[in-house]
């Protein structure tokens, strides 16, 4: 048994790409559109685990990056008619430069401050998303651009594939040196000054990972739903991707993949409820969060496997201790 | 080793530092004294790069230091400890003792091999290597605070009030890692308002007031100079 448990610790990463790559195939359309939206989701959460977990930096304005890596990706296939592949890459280019210019007031401010610059931005994007009619559509929003594949099954797997090889590229973040340092950042930018921790470097790049992420995300987002409008990218999306890192646990890759899943697909299976379920969605959520907030400041879906005994990603950082 | 000459130091408006020299040789341990709100700290700062000199010069081993990043003077051999220790709380002994190599490019073997030098200093750290660093006592945080320093193995170490908020008995052993550190060839520069602590240990002495360095001296004719300790210190009655 114990033999079983060490195997899933190791290759949790592939058992869960494994159930992802084989569940459209029990799924309605619908219910494997919710899939496709969780996947989507968890490759930006990602993004946000670096940020906000590892580095300690608070945004709430990811469903701007979201928005950018999107649009970009639209107005270039549509405008300039260029291939799907080269747009993608020129939109994660482009969402990764205006992300890592938002590092810069990072500089300066910390905790609300930022928190406050960040939701500027994403109200600065909505708000150009809607007024640039001519280059985005504006309300009305923007459609008839090629996928990456004709066949959205092909767009599917290649998506499953994207968020596995980012779990492991967070996952091994996370142990590097670079992860050690957005870490220290996170404790006491003062202390980490003084290892010798370049500090603004490692904001910038936090921002940089985590914007690129984004922009890929929205890549994704634009193939899965073949339209846009800046009613997608409001800052209550920008809510509920700092609510899936939290519930993610901060600091776990496998929870926030499976968080990001839940909390995508939890609003549809509530649906029988009707008028009632963004009431018991919100009550699920804080039962959750109360049930594990075990010991740590740290709740998250980490604490469930605890339950089960699990040791997923590397929460050695985060919990333990307590015998001092 | 280092050399400072004519610093002057300036938060917003409010002068600090006046024109301060101060040298530290190599191998020896020099006290910097002085009462609350002397300077000692913000000297240390503006060495380590944290806060930027009005004017003056730094120099750390015949190279000019003043105006250089926190992170560059780290890579030079230059290490502080702060005042209040400031480990990281939320990460384990041996995490933070991993990022006072953060500079340095060790090889995993390089890496262990620093941090047994470290835990044989202090065999308390090695008991406690995966507990996380904020539930321990300040004595030990002191510790983890000098060994986290010393990972990056300094030319010289700079200690900003070791004693601060320690019990007696655990000052002693700080106070006696201290000279150990010394012994094994780290060039070491101590602030403390403890004067009688620090003059035991030291070498050489100096004693700032009020932003200025007011007596300078071999550690042993300083403490003698009664009179003047009392002055500024307000040592015994």
């Amino acid at each position: 048994m114990k033999k079983v448990k060490t195997l899933l610790h190791k290759y949790i990463l592939l058992v869960i790409g494994f159930i992802l790559l084989i569940l459209p195939l029990f799924t309605s359309q619908y219910e494997f559109y919710v899939v496709e939206r969780g996947v989507q989701n968890a490759i930006q959460v990602l993004g946000l685990l670096i940020l906000i977990g590892y580095s300690g930096m608070m945004s709430l304005g990811s469903a701007a990056l979201l928005a950018t890596g999107s649009y970009t990706y639209g107005i270039l296939l549509v405008k300039l008619g260029i291939s799907p592949w080269l747009g993608a890459l020129l939109a994660i280019i482009i969402t990764t430069l205006i992300g890592t210019l938002l590092a810069f007031p990072s500089f300066r401010l910390a905790g609300p401050f930022l928190v406050v610059t960040t939701v500027g931005f994403g109200e600065i994007v909505r708000i150009l998303l809607l007024n640039l009619e001519s280059l985005t559509g504006g309300a009305y929003g923007l459609e008839g651009y090629e996928n990456l594949f004709a066949d959205s099954r092909l767009v599917y797997a290649f998506m499953v594939v994207t968020l596995l090889l980012v779990a492991v590229g967070t996952q091994r973040i996370s142990n590097s040196k670079l992860g050690l340092a957005l870490k220290s950042i996170r404790q006491d930018e003062v202390a980490a000054e003084i290892m010798g921790v370049d500090v603004r470097r490692a904001k910038m790049v936090s921002f940089a990972l985590s914007a690129m992420l984004a922009g890929l995300s929205g890549v994704f987002l634009a193939n899965l739903t073949g339209y846009m409008s800046p009613d997608s990218f409001t800052s209550a999306e920008s809510t509920t991707y700092l609510l899936m890192v939290v519930m993610g646990g901060m600091n776990s890759v496998v929870g926030a993949i499976i968080s990001s899943i839940v909390i995508t697909a939890l609003p549809e299976f509530l649906r029988f409820l009707s008028s009632s379920r963004l009431l018991v969605y919100s009550l699920v959520l804080l039962i959750y969060l109360r049930v594990h907030w075990v010991k740590s400041s740290r709740p998250s879906c980490a604490g469930v496997a605890k339950k089960l005994k699990i040791n997923i990603g590397n929460n050695k950082s985060g919990r333990g201790g307590g015998n001092g | 080793m280092l050399k400072i000459c004519d610093l002057t130091v300036a938060y917003s408006v409010a002068p600090v530092l006046h024109s301060v020299n101060l040298e530290v040789p190599e191998g020896k341990i020099v006290a910097l004294l002085g009462a609350n709100g002397a300077g000692k700290s913000t000297t240390l700062k503006a060495v380590s790069g944290l806060i930027r000199a009005h004017s003056g010069r730094i120099e750390f081993c015949g190279q000019l230091i003043s105006g250089k990043r926190p992170d560059e003077i780290v890579k030079l051999g230059l290490a502080h400890v702060p005042e209040g220790r400031l480990v990281f709380p939320g990460l384990s002994v041996f995490e933070n003792l991993k990022i006072g190599s953060y500079t340095r490019r060790y090889s995993p073997n390089q890496l262990k091999v620093h941090m047994d030098k470290v835990y044989e200093l202090f065999p308390r750290l090695a008991e406690r290597c995966t507990q996380l660093a904020g539930t321990m006592s300040g004595g030990e945080q002191q510790m983890l605070a000098i060994g986290r320093a010393m990972m990056s193995e300094p030319k010289l170490l700079m200690l900003d009030e070791p004693s601060l908020g320690l019990a007696p008995v655990v000052i002693d052993t700080i106070m006696d890692k201290i000279t150990e550190i010394n012994k094994h060839g780290t060039t070491v520069l101590l602030i403390e308002q403890n004067a009688e602590l620090a003059l035991a240990i030291s070498h050489y002495a100096y004693v700032l007031s009020v932003g200025e360095v007011v007596l300078s001296g071999e550690s042993e004719a300083v403490a003698e100079d009664k009179s003047i300790l009392e002055a500024y210190l307000g040592g015994e009655q």
